[in-house]
């Protein structure tokens, strides 16, 4: 019973996890990078934006709480923006790797940069659902968690729609399948890579701001959370969105299980790293080359 | 010509020591000429130099993104905490402990290395980014939780029983000088050996390392693991600059900086890597001395990182690229005069190899089938040993598929095949190669961060001489073994391939079109020096070839591939006289 | 109007791959390019779309220089190349190769006219489809776009000449509607028999330059280009 509940502790995080991981498999998958950037954008926004709040003191609540999530959408689509606007420039042929290691470089500006604007300390980052939704037992299934749940299926699913029923989509896939054949044939590749970035970076915005700190207490800890997400993301091979939401699930489950046994929280951080380890060697069994021929 | 110069050779291994003598003895001078406080800060410089150098060895030489070299310097720092402070070690080897425990703590992460990197094995390299950026954090939160063995009561013992003052800091210094001096004399010389080889050719193809008989495998974990036994070092000599250390020391995020920066500066190389320690320690300090918060310096190396990584360019090869730029322009000309003598030189026509009529690979059944598409339908043949056959057919009729399937890269074929009574099933690309089958590929496999020389070195594994390497080289008229692979042309590059694999001396050699890019009198001498290899080398040659005059020159038997079929197979005349094969290849005019 | 091409040099790695190479295709003809293989001809349709820069020289479409733009804007304003290896879009059915380009339904049926045997498969994933069947989509996916001059690069690849044979007379109804034609060719006396102008490229030079036909009269002087 004691693990059934521990399993439902674990299901916020895990949700957030599988949110993560859809928006990491998403950008793997439409343009070639492993995005380590990804969360710090969305934290990048959502802490900038309550700087705004001194200036909103006028307004009534709800209004103040809609300008300051605005804000940190569009922080967040924008610095996401001009990363992939940096990617699409002089990156558009590199590997997966050479553009990967750009969103490390990024990863280490934005974590240095929210360190000396926002500190170190914890910051009123008011999530914008508070409380439990219900409880299962003595377990509560918090807003938050349901949230991100949703959150990810929904972006999942509409990625889905988008995808594989729009015009837009059949230029997605078209750049995904062969880059430089759709470039011949005039579609706007950078136009389409550059969204891509915005669209992650916006929903990052919007998903910290729903979360605020009840995931973590500053900003440096919260980034950090992109490497539960990559657990998840692998698992899904960086490819398949439903195998990344299960994913997320499984690490936070698990996670969760380990506070049933207090003599085991050290394990729990290398939760995510076994994942990792289990699911490489598991995908790994067949020989794979570095290219095709 | 292509003989090495031995006076040269001969400066070459004595001048790095000669630079290691003079920066021990700058060292001592500077140790103890400097006020305190700049040798304390130098001390730092050195530590996240020799930080650097390890990291260099996975980012630089190997092109793999690892994020966790502060938490091998941890692990280190935490192993040799403990055997000084939870073991009786300390007294058994009293002066000489922490040399003693640094070695040991380098080699206990060094496993811990292999243990990361093992999971990752094929590491794409954003695999092992994931992987390293999660252990960063895990190995963070634990030692935060679990505190290093000194609990923050006791104090490590430097070494040789310097003190924990000013004094001893500078005679630490010079312990850390000396330290950092054999790391980077060990670095260096690996780089120019075998392995270091090996790693810079895997990081420009791994398919082109495989071919030449070493293992992807290990090329990969040799350059993480021996990255975590210098990050591991780098750890202990943290522990002996401050006595006393907690995780802080080690935050992930520096493990970062240290990456970027790696990338930066370029710090496979040993200057390179010093620059990129200074940077690393200075510009906190300057921004300490103004009261700036210190996290300024890494957002700086976050844009030169980006700077980088978009230019695709670092400032080791940038500065290097302007200093040596005269030296390559020379080295460049003497490439053209080598060429030249190539296209002029006359070699006596020698006949096409008959061979000794043993068969030597037996081919039987090969299909090959991608998905739906049958790519090479129950093809058979026979090649004799000590003959040259050539492989022909249409663009995409299967040739360079035939090639991969034999030299091992596509496993999953149906029929057999054997080379000298040998079966090839399951054996890996780079055991095909040990066991005397090699192959060259169409594309350009060919590492330009080498020198000619030390490619032939690479490719044949250390069995040719440096003088059956000149022999190879001027065998085909390919540049001198001291010519770096970067100023040779594509074209030329391939005959350093086709000669590489020749010098290995193989049972069986399979060319995938190796004279496109040469010019037509170029592929005449190509001709006649391919006709002497069989004998030269003992080695037996499958051709792939799109020029029938060059296949007519060379081989005495030829097979036709058409649409993953044998079309014919047989000696060169009738082959070539055969309708189908005209009808095929290019005589299309009697389709219409 | 035409596609003029001024000595264009074209450099891979060191040394350059096309020296100093001049033509001009005009718009309702047919220039076909033979040469062995590794003479550069695949590099030299790539700088002209695009894909790799040029080094030197001048490539204007109907007077305006081309060379500095990008290939999206090259493509935007009506050169279309078709790269070797039949570059379908995996992912994408048939219908959906062709709505990526075309504009209107007109286009896309009159794409889809050019090959009637691909309506049975409109609905396929191109990946599943025959070489053959790939190499149509690839020739339909380009001709919906409207181009005004369409580059072809080893269209019989890996193809069995029979289908060969079926996208030849494609080919004629495409640059008889008024697109200007330069094809790449192996198979060179096919390619030379629907062209009007011809150019062999050996080494990175043009070693002909003149009219097709004079090209397959003479064999002797076919195969001379061919060996430079």
């Amino acid at each position: 019973m004691n693990i059934i509940i521990a399993l439902i502790v674990g299901f916020s995080s895990g949700a957030l996890y599988a949110l993560i991981g859809v928006g990491l498999t998403l950008m793997s998958v439409l343009t070639r990078v492993v995005n380590f950037s990804l969360v710090a954008v969305g934290v990048f926004g959502a802490y900038l934006s309550i700087r705004s709040a001194p200036l909103l003191l006028t307004l009534p609540p709800a209004a103040q709480t809609a300008i300051t999530v605005v804000i940190a959408v569009i922080v967040a689509a924008i610095v996401s923006g001009i990363l992939g606007w940096v990617e699409a420039t002089w990156l558009s042929e590199a590997t997966t790797t050479a553009r990967s290691a750009v969103t490390v470089a990024s990863l280490l500006l934005l974590i240095s940069l929210s360190f000396i604007l926002f500190g170190s300390q914890p910051q009123p980052l008011r999530p914008l659902l508070i409380g439990p939704l219900f409880l299962v037992g003595q377990v509560a299934i918090t807003k938050v968690g349901v949230a991100m749940l949703v959150a990810a299926i929904v972006v999942a699913i509409a990625t889905w729609l988008i995808v594989s029923h729009t015009p837009l989509g059949v230029r997605l896939r078209a750049v995904s399948d062969r880059q430089t054949a759709a470039e011949l044939l005039g579609v706007n590749v950078k136009a389409l890579q550059v969204g891509v970035w915005v669209a992650v970076g916006a929903v990052m915005g919007l998903c910290v701001s729903i979360i605020g700190n009840t995931a973590a207490a500053d900003a440096t800890s919260m980034i950090t959370l992109i490497i539960p997400g990559t657990a998840a993301a692998l698992v899904g091979a960086f490819k398949s969105l439903p195998l990344t939401i299960i994913g997320g699930l499984v690490v936070g489950a698990l996670q969760g299980a380990l506070t049933a046994f207090p003599s085991t929280t050290q394990l729990r951080d290398w939760i995510p790293i076994l994942i990792i380890v289990l699911f490489l060697l598991w995908n790994q069994r067949k020989e794979v080359w570095d290219v095709a021929r | 010509m292509s003989l090495a110069n031995p006076q040269r050779a001969a400066s070459r291994v004595w001048l790095p020591l000669v630079f290691a003598v003079g920066a021990i003895l700058l060292g001592t001078l500077f140790g103890f000429g400097m006020p305190a406080y700049i040798v304390f800060v130098s001390t730092s410089v050195l530590i996240a130099m020799v930080s650097l150098l390890g990291l260099g060895i996975v980012t630089g030489t190997a092109g793999m993104i690892a994020l966790c070299q502060l938490s091998f310097a941890s692990i280190g720092a935490w192993i040799l905490e403990f055997l000084y402070l939870k073991t009786p070690l300390p007294t058994v080897f009293g002066a000489a402990s922490f040399l003693v425990f640094m070695v040991i703590a380098g080699l206990i992460t060094a496993v811990l290395g292999l243990v990361i990197g093992l999971p990752a094995l094929r590491l794409r390299g954003v695999n092992l980014a994931v992987i390293t950026l999660g252990v960063a954090a895990a190995v963070d939160t634990t030692v935060q939780q679990l505190g290093f063995p000194d609990q923050s009561t006791a104090h490590i013992p430097r070494p040789f029983g310097l003190s924990s003052d000013p004094n001893g800091d500078r005679g630490y210094f010079l312990f850390a000088v000396v330290i950092t001096v054999v790391v980077a004399l060990a670095i260096y010389a690996l780089q120019g050996s075998r392995i270091g080889a090996a790693w810079k050719s895997v990081a420009f193809s791994e398919r082109g390392t495989a071919s030449a008989g070493t293992s992807v495998r290990t090329a990969k974990l040799s350059a993480f693991a021996l990255s975590a036994f210098v990050g591991g070092i780098a750890g202990c000599l943290i522990v002996g600059q401050i006595t006393q250390v907690n995780y802080l020391t080690f935050t992930p995020i520096n493990s970062l900086g240290l990456y970027v920066l790696s990338i930066v500066v370029g710090s496979q190389l040993i200057d390179m890597a010093l620059f990129g320690g200074i940077l690393f320690v200075v510009i906190p300090e300057i921004l300490k001395q103004f009261r700036v918060p210190l996290e300024w310096s890494s957002v700086a190396f976050g844009v030169l990182g980006i700077q980088a990584l978009t230019s695709n360019s670092n400032l080791g090869t940038g500065v290097r690229a302007a200093l040596f730029r005269r030296r390559r322009l020379r080295e460049a000309a003497r490439v053209e005069a080598a060429g030249d003598v190539a296209a002029v030189e006359t070699v006596a026509e020698a006949p096409i190899p008959t061979g000794t009529g043993r068969p030597l690979l037996i081919v039987d059944h090969l299909t090959v089938e991608f998905g739906a598409v049958k790519a090479l339908t129950d093809v058979s043949l026979v090649v004799e040993e000590g003959t040259i056959l050539g492989l022909i057919g249409p663009n995409g009729a299967g040739k360079s598929t035939f090639v991969d399937a034999i030299g091992g890269f596509l496993p999953q074929h149906t029929g057999t095949a054997s080379l000298d009574g040998e079966p090839l099933r399951g054996l890996a690309p780079h055991q095909r190669a040990r066991a005397g089958l090699r192959r060259t590929f169409q594309q350009d496999r060919v590492p330009p961060s080498m020198t000619v020389g030390a490619y032939l070195r690479f490719v044949t594994r250390g069995k040719a001489d440096p003088a059956a390497i000149a022999d190879a080289l001027q065998f085909f008229g390919c540049p001198d073994a001291s010519i770096p692979l970067s100023v040779v042309d594509v074209g030329t590059r391939r005959l350093v391939e086709v000669a590489a694999n020749l010098a290995a001396r193989p049972k069986l050699l399979l060319l995938d079109e190796p004279a496109a890019g040469l010019s037509h009198d170029e592929h005449l001498a190509f001709a006649n020096r391919l006709r002497r290899a069989p004998e030269h080398f003992g080695t037996t040659i499958l051709i792939i070839e799109h020029d029938l005059d060059l296949v007519r020159s060379v081989c005495s038997r030829i097979t036709v591939l058409n649409f993953g079929e044998v079309l014919a197979s047989g000696d060169r005349a009738t082959v070539l006289s055969d309708p189908k094969v005209v009808s095929a290849y290019m005589g299309e005019t009697e389709m219409l | 109007m035409s596609l003029k091409v001024t000595d264009v040099v074209v450099r891979r790695g060191v040394g350059p791959v096309i020296s100093g190479v001049s033509l001009e295709v005009h718009q309702g003809n047919i220039t076909t390019i033979v040469g062995p293989n590794g003479a550069g001809k695949t590099s030299l349709l790539e700088s002209l779309s695009g894909i790799i820069p040029v080094a030197s020289g001048s490539v204007q479409l109907d007077g305006q220089e081309i060379s500095k733009l990008s290939r999206r804007q090259r493509s935007l304003l009506g050169l279309k190349h078709v790269e070797q290896g039949r570059m379908i879009f995996p992912s994408l059915t048939v219908r959906e190769n062709l709505k990526l380009t075309a504009r209107t339904k007109a286009d896309f049926d009159e794409a889809m006219s050019l090959f009637p045997e691909l309506e049975k498969r409109v609905d396929s994933l191109t990946a599943l489809l025959s070489g053959g069947e790939q190499q149509m989509v690839v020739l339909a996916r380009t001709f919906a776009a409207k181009p005004r001059y369409i580059m072809i690069d080893e269209m019989s690849l890996g193809l069995a000449p029979v289908v060969f044979l079926r996208l030849i007379p494609v080919i004629q109804g495409i640059a008889e509607s008024g697109v200007g034609v330069l094809l790449v060719e192996q198979f060179a006396h096919l390619a030379l028999k629907i062209a009007t102008d011809a150019l062999v490229v050996t080494s990175g030079h043009l070693s002909y330059h003149g009219p097709a036909s004079k090209l397959l009269e003479d064999e002797a002087l076919l195969r001379n280009a061919y060996l430079g």
